[in-house]
């Protein structure tokens, strides 16, 4: 996993955010430590003000107890002496207030202590004092050395209160000093920490935007993806559903629907629903199946019929597969055709195969018929004819003799016309008969099966080497016995046939009037003749079954061969083209593909 | 007896094939002995006589009523008794088909009916007098079909 996987993790995202959720808890502590230490130092603040304010009103009670008796020693006006009557009782309790104060503080316990005795001490003697003073001894030492005495307590009270006061002072400062430190680095801590919090929250903030950017694109995209769905399920006739296999609870597709026959989302998606289009006939096989896949959750092709609510039959296709998604829940995914038009090409198919089986059953009959039935009558014929002639040819006038004649060229021309058409209703393509053959020997036996003719007629043939090819052999040898017949059937009178067979190979591009091939090199085999020719004109009717271009009384012939010929070389992928000059000789070149 | 002449025997269903085949005999005046049959069912009863003179050749036309050719070709090669009988294929068609038929169950020449009666004793002649020990040992699909 490298880092950029990591910082693009959730489990990234749920980090930063328990980081950020804990600075944000120890920030808040620390502003509560904070806001603790401050109040615990305006508490000590005051608590040192109180002490001070108390010890304050202690010192003005005494100094007003002592400012009365002076007053009343002077004027002897009982009244001025109030004060320091009154002044026992506020100086208890404000020395009991003083206690309680310095409670925690044992240094001030124990100068509160020295101070009371001090106070009690001194206020004895403003008692003594204050006696002879009633009794007008003023002038006596006694008076004198007393009041003397009691400045001088009354003194060292004023100095026990100073120096409690400025240990008080003492204190407070230590005590601000200490707290200061910690005051003055909090604020900051809490600051930057503050500012460290926003910045993993931006960062997380980035983050999440960043994210939530790819989902809306990956949304988007998955919009598109839903909607070419939607398109495609339509044009190609499918419906798709899910069967979430925990829950038990299935989802279709809106074309499922509509290959239903019926309205997008019309009814609840539910097995049971779905079933209620199954054909009868074939509803057994589905359930079947259907348990099949509630056991083994999958479901492999399954074919069945459905019947729309208007009746229509269609023939539909189910497959489906298990998928587990991220959070481990088991998901049937499947696919639904409708596979109708598939199924009715594939009956007309049927159909026509059949008919054309029929057909081709016809024709093999016919074939029968044409090279059994039609060629017996006309051989007996010929044989009759032959008795009549053998036996019977003494009895015989000169016309009938003639006509002995006739009646024979005619049924030899019947039955050369039979022979052909067989010969041409067999010339058929057969990829099993293809095999690699040597065309020489094809050429040598067709050569030996006309060696009478050609020795009669005095004809040369010459023929180039030719390569092995992938032929029907016994086509390719009735192609050139009938291409080398029919140049010696029409060869000049008097001149000696001269047939040359040449070998080349042609490009396609080269080959004429063909414009597309699917191969690239044809073998080229080409047979010349210095026969009686022909128009250029008919180079291409002379291929056309039953056409002629010579009557039959000057040159025998059915006008199949040259159609067998095109027929054998169409069934090799071929073509075959003829060239004629008028009294001068043809050529007929043909042209097999080499694959 | 046996020695003296060759037993020829037709079975074809064709009363002028029939015709030409006894004269055709009768003109060569060879030492032989001629039966027909009208099909292949009469045939067949005639050879499963148990005193029934069997025959040396044996012509059998293909095309036949009630019981074929190629039939009553399987019939005698299954029969032990048959087993000296030359057997020659006499039919109009000279398909693929029907010759490779014969030649797999054992039938020892094929000949195309002829169109000319000097050529059908011509054939007829040569095999009649046909080294069929010769001809058996040495039998094979493309000297099957006799061509003259």
């Amino acid at each position: 996993m490298n880092f950029k996987s990591i910082y693009n993790s959730e489990r990234f995202l749920k980090i930063i955010f328990g980081l950020s959720l804990f600075i944000v808890l120890v920030m808040g502590g620390l502003a509560y430590q904070y806001i603790q230490k401050l109040s615990k130092s305006f508490d000590e603040v005051q608590h040192t003000y109180q002490i001070h304010i108390e010890l304050e009103k202690l010192a003005s009670l005494l100094k007003d107890a002592e400012s009365g008796k002076r007053a009343f020693i002077i004027s002897k006006d009982s009244t001025f002496l109030e004060p320091f009557l009154s002044s026992g009782e506020a100086i208890d309790s404000s020395l009991d207030h003083l206690k309680y104060l310095t409670v925690d503080n044992p240094e001030q316990q124990k100068n509160l202590e020295e101070l009371e005795i001090k106070i009690d001490e001194s206020l004895d003697i403003f008692e003594k004092t204050l006696q002879l003073a009633v009794s007008n001894k003023l002038e006596s030492p006694e008076f004198i050395s007393g009041f003397n005495e009691g400045r001088r307590t009354m003194n060292s009270v004023r100095f026990k209160i100073i120096q409690m006061t400025t240990h008080e002072n003492n204190m407070l400062g230590i005590r601000k000093e200490k707290s200061s430190k910690t005051l003055s680095n909090a604020p900051m801590i809490v600051y930057y920490v503050l500012i460290l919090s926003l910045v993993i929250l931006l960062l997380i903030y980035i983050q999440i935007s960043k994210n939530l950017k790819s989902l809306k694109q990956k949304n988007e995209l998955l919009e598109t993806f839903k909607e070419s769905t939607t398109q495609s399920e339509i044009i190609s006739k499918l419906g798709n559903w899910i069967w979430h296999v925990e829950k038990d609870t299935f989802e279709f597709s809106d074309n499922l629907y509509r290959l239903l026959g019926e309205e997008p989302q019309s009814f609840e998606p539910t097995m049971e629903h779905f079933m209620a289009f199954v054909h009868p006939e074939d509803l057994d096989k589905f359930s079947e199946q259907v348990t099949k896949m509630m056991a083994n959750e999958d479901l492999p092709f399954t074919h069945y019929r459905i019947l729309q609510k208007d009746g229509s039959v269609k023939h539909f296709k189910s497959y489906g597969k298990v998928l587990i998604d991220s959070e481990g829940y088991k998901k049937l995914l499947g696919t639904t055709a409708d596979i109708t038009d598939e199924i009715e090409n594939y009956r007309l198919i049927e159909e026509r195969n059949l008919e054309l089986e029929r057909n081709n059953k016809e024709l093999a009959s016919f074939n029968y018929v044409a090279s059994h039935d039609l060629q017996e009558p006309l051989r007996k014929i010929q044989t009759f004819i032959s008795r009549l002639e053998d036996k019977e040819q003494e009895q015989l006038s000169a016309n009938g003799k003639l006509y002995i004649q006739r009646i024979k060229s005619s049924s030899a021309r019947m039955r050369s016309l039979i022979d052909d058409l067989l010969q041409f209703s067999r010339t058929n393509k057969s990829e099993e008969a293809f095999e690699e053959s040597n065309v020489n020997i094809l050429l040598e036996t067709a050569k030996h099966d006309l060696a009478e003719i050609i020795s009669d007629k005095r004809a040369r043939i010459s023929s180039d080497r030719m390569p092995s090819m992938k032929v029907i052999p016994f086509q390719i040898k009735q192609l050139f016995l009938n291409l080398i017949s029919n140049s010696l059937k029409y060869s000049r009178k008097n001149i000696a046939p001269v047939i040359t067979i040449t070998y080349s190979q042609t490009k396609a591009s080269d080959l004429p009037k063909v414009k597309y091939s699917k191969y690239n090199l044809y073998h080229t085999i080409t047979i010349k003749d210095n026969g009686i020719g022909f128009d250029q004109e008919y180079a291409d009717k002379i291929f056309i079954l039953f056409n002629r271009l010579h009557n039959k009384t000057e040159y025998s012939g059915t006008g199949i061969g040259l159609s067998i010929c095109k027929k054998i070389v169409e069934n090799h992928n071929g073509y075959i083209t003829a060239e004629g000059k008028v009294i001068e000789g043809s050529t007929f070149t043909f042209y097999l593909p080499i694959s | 007896m046996r020695e003296d002449y060759t037993y020829v025997v037709l079975a074809d269903d064709d009363e002028d094939d029939r015709l030409f085949f006894v004269e055709a005999f009768e003109e060569l005046k060879m030492q032989t002995k001629v039966a027909v049959y009208k099909d292949g069912v009469a045939l067949m009863d005639a050879l499963n006589q148990s005193d029934s003179v069997l025959p040396n050749i044996l012509f059998l036309d293909l095309n036949m009523p009630k019981k074929s050719g190629l039939e009553c070709l399987q019939e005698i090669k299954c029969n032990n008794r048959f087993k000296d009988i030359a057997i020659a294929i006499y039919s109009t068609s000279a398909s693929e088909e029907d010759i490779e038929d014969t030649f797999v169950n054992g039938a020892n020449i094929y000949i195309k009916k002829p169109d000319n009666f000097n050529i059908l004793k011509k054939i007829l002649s040569d095999v009649v007098t046909m080294n069929w020990q010769y001809h058996t040992n040495g039998l094979n699909k493309d000297n099957f079909l006799l061509r003259l």
